[in-house]
């Protein structure tokens, strides 16, 4: 019964949600249309909350009559994985999806006032995006759907790898950055039928474009990280499509915002900035249909089901072509007066543009080729990381070194680069000095992270001159772009460190017995049999002694859970600033002895902690914007 | 032909020498780097130089599992054909004889090394282009 009102009341908010895009064609300019239009919006999303908050009470209560509760939920869970698992499979976390899409609308709704042009249309074009996407929930993807007369007695339980803290909030925040990009993709629709070039759309939509890039780049961390100790394969990134469908609207995300940082300053890159505003959301629901759809294999695709993927791909490609038709319509009226000067933070900001589209491009054909190939030619391929690492590294260091160059640059105008002056030979020598260290400490030979590690040390070197003349000469510097920018030298440092440097070897191990790896001296102490309330697991203890003489004990498992026998491996980690112990434990062979994995991953935590850095920068930004208003 | 179009007429051929000579590097690279997929029987009738890298796939066969010091092999087969498997590593939890495997690596004198095992996270995952019959 209560299932039938939460039902109910998400067919009564796709109503409403249909009338709000209705009205919003009505272009009156009527402050009374406008203000209906943000009511009715406002009730439909409340609607809709109401609807998803019945929807977790009755996975918290475990009312498996529920179809979808049923089969991804079980009542020994406890309640924290009762709710994330709404969002283990499909019908749920479509449901999740749409639900913050439809949040997003609300906030922009409230806190952007009536009167302002752009908003009644912008808030009806969310609408007509969340009544095609509901119309896709509940019809192709029921999640309200019921067991009748009577549920089972008790669910089918969530995939052991997904109980999990970081992947119960991974999904969430991912699904926040995905659709926090409904806001300029909106707004910049609304702008192009508008027609009046007069209006600044772009501060309309600067603040909420960082806030959902903030989430896009954690959400895509945390999934990093969770495969990192999950999966047990030690990775931080596996160029797997559903990951790569998630790279691509951050790269095109990030060209985004540097292209707007331009357009609100002045109308330059206009066309770059709408364009990619629209790429953005068209890249998001690009994801969601190679993620839905089933037409990819991967650890994250969902059942597959044609119907689901046709009426996706209808419903995506007519959003995608009817924006390029107005994009292109209104292409000469949006195109900019004045011309860029050359080596202006503009000029550099166009050639980021370039480069990150190439990015985005070239993934885009790894992620597409497979499925055209095989179409055409009923061969199966697959693109793995040496095509990713051919394309990344070169563009990675070229835009790094143009990065490096548009420091000195100022905004509208050309400034003479200085090449032999102070900062910038100065961090030149300092990065050959550290690259030069680097190959003498550790005899590496390959070029291709000589070259990233001198990229990375380029800009890292930089701006820490860069700081160190703001702090002590009172230098202006943009705060947001120092950090962001800095992380991104780690980021590039790091990742060329763990490649250098992270080893890994499967040794064959018995019991009392120690083995040595590297400076490690591994001894199996036991390994014992853990009965658990959902699971019995297989425990070894390791004692493990570094060459600084410090000790430590880790307890890999191998885990059989009840409901689904599905067996697991549990990684044991020894985290230290500077590297990772990861153990995992293979199977028993005949003599007795233990197939033991270990790898020692280097700097592995500083790839997740620039990325955390890079979001810190635009939260920084997000609320300076806010106190300069007030 | 006046100034204006002249120079507008070099901006475009600038921009599409960079952009046909970008896309045939992304495309150069991409071909060079692809890894194709075989089964056991197609393995048997193409010729496959050592030196490229491919993905097979089919199913452990039963009682083909040796294991020595940490490394194994076994066969794999699509119930036609088979190929020996050579692997040095921790295979995956789901990896058992008579289920579904891929494997990526190098083809060498009809044994195949293989330099990663993937086992499908799934318990249904039946490798592509093998279709039992389940009656039989």
């Amino acid at each position: 019964m209560i299932v039938e009102i939460s039902h109910f009341l998400a067919l009564l908010a796709t109503g409403l949600f249909f009338l709000v895009g209705c009205f919003s064609f009505i272009r009156s300019g009527n402050i009374y249309i406008s203000n209906l239009i943000s009511r009715t919006y406002s009730h439909a999303f409340l609607l809709l909350l109401t609807s998803f908050t019945i929807y977790v009470w009755l996975a918290i209560t475990d009312n498996f009559s529920v179809a979808y509760i049923a089969s991804h939920s079980n009542s020994d869970l406890p309640t924290f994985y009762k709710i994330s698992s709404i969002w283990s499979a499909h019908e749920g976390s479509m449901f999740l999806w749409i639900l913050f899409l439809a949040a997003w609308g609300f906030l922009f709704n409230r806190s952007v006032d009536n009167e302002v042009a752009l908003k009644p249309l912008s808030i009806g074009i969310i609408s007509i995006v969340l009544v095609g996407f509901l119309s896709f929930l509940l019809l192709t993807s029921n999640p309200f759907e019921t067991i009748l007369p009577f549920g089972p007695p008790n669910g089918a339980d969530i995939n052991p790898v997904l109980q999990d803290p970081a992947l119960a909030i991974h999904p969430p925040t991912l699904y926040l950055g995905y659709v926090g990009f409904v806001i300029p993709f909106a707004c910049a629709l609304a702008f192009l039928i508008n027609g009046n070039t007069e209006i600044k759309w772009e501060e309309l939509v600067r603040k909420w474009s960082v806030s959902a890039w903030i989430f896009l780049t954690l959400g895509i961390t945390l999934g990093s990280w969770w495969a990192y100790y999950e999966l047990g394969w030690g990775g931080y990134w596996f160029w797997d499509p559903v990951e790569n469908v998630a790279l691509m609207p951050w790269l095109a995300a990030t060209a985004f915002l540097h292209s707007i940082s331009v357009s609100v300053k002045s109308s330059n890159l206009r066309i770059w900035t709408i364009l990619l505003s629209i790429s953005v959301f068209s890249l998001s629901l690009f994801g969601a249909f190679i993620v839905r759809s089933g037409i990819i294999d991967s650890v994250h695709s969902f059942a597959n089901d044609p119907q689901r993927g046709l009426y996706l791909l209808a419903f995506i490609g007519t959003i995608i072509f009817t924006s390029m038709i107005l994009f292109v319509i209104r292409l000469p009226m949006i195109r900019s007066a004045g011309s860029i000067k050359a080596f202006s933070k503009e000029s550099f900001i166009s050639i980021n543009n370039i480069l990150f589209g190439s990015l985005v491009f070239s993934i885009m054909l790894g992620v597409t080729y497979p499925l055209v190939y095989e179409f055409l030619f009923d061969q199966k391929i697959s693109v793995g990381a040496p095509f990713y690492n051919a394309i990344f590294i070169p563009i990675v260091v070229i835009a790094s070194i143009f990065l490096f160059f548009s420091i000195d640059s100022k905004w509208q105008r050309t400034v003479k680069m200085k090449f032999f002056a102070g900062p910038t030979s100065f961090s030149v020598i300092l990065a050959v000095i550290s690259v030069v260290l680097c190959i003498y400490f550790f005899n590496t030979e390959s070029f291709t992270i000589i070259a990233s590690l001198f990229a990375g040390f380029l800009i890292i070197h930089r701006y820490i001159i860069e700081i160190a003349s703001s702090i002590f000469s009172k230098k202006y510097i943009n705060p947001f772009s120092v950090l962001a920018h800095f992380s991104l030298g780690l980021l590039i440092v790091s990742i060329a460190f763990n490649s250098m440097l992270s080893t890994e070897r499967a040794i064959n191990i018995k019991i009392n017995e120690s083995e040595s790896y590297m400076d490690l001296n591994i001894f199996f102490k036991d390994i014992s049999l853990v009965n658990k309330s959902n699971h019995d697991a297989i425990k070894a203890n390791f004692r493990i002694e570094d060459s600084f003489s410090n000790s430590f004990t880790l307890s890999p498992e191998k885990r059989k859970y009840f409901t689904r026998g599905q067996i697991t491996t549990e990684t044991a980690i020894y985290v230290t600033p500077l590297r990772d112990i990861y153990l995992t434990i293979g199977d028993q062979l005949e003599d007795g002895s233990w197939i033991v994995n270990i790898q020692i991953n280097y700097l592995i935590r500083w790839i997740w902690i620039s990325a955390v850095f890079m979001s810190f920068a635009g939260l920084m930004l997000i609320f300076s914007k806010q106190r300069q208003k007030i | 032909m006046n100034q204006i179009r002249k120079k507008r007429l070099y901006n475009i051929l600038l921009v599409s020498l960079f952009s046909v000579s970008g896309i045939s590097l992304i495309l150069y690279s991409l071909n060079s780097n692809l890894d194709y997929f075989f089964t056991p029987t197609e393995l048997k009738e193409q010729n496959i130089s050592s030196d490229k890298r491919i993905k097979i796939g089919g199913m452990v066969l039963e009682g083909s599992v040796f294991r020595n010091d940490s490394n194994i092999s076994f066969t794999v087969t699509d119930y036609e054909s088979f190929v020996k498997v050579e692997f040095k590593g921790i295979v995956p939890d789901l990896f058992q004889e008579g289920s579904g495997v891929v494997a990526l690596g190098y083809l060498n004198d009809e044994v195949f090394y293989a330099e990663e095992v993937l086992a499908k996270h799934d318990e249904n995952y039946m490798p592509p282009n093998i279709e039992i019959n389940n009656d039989s």
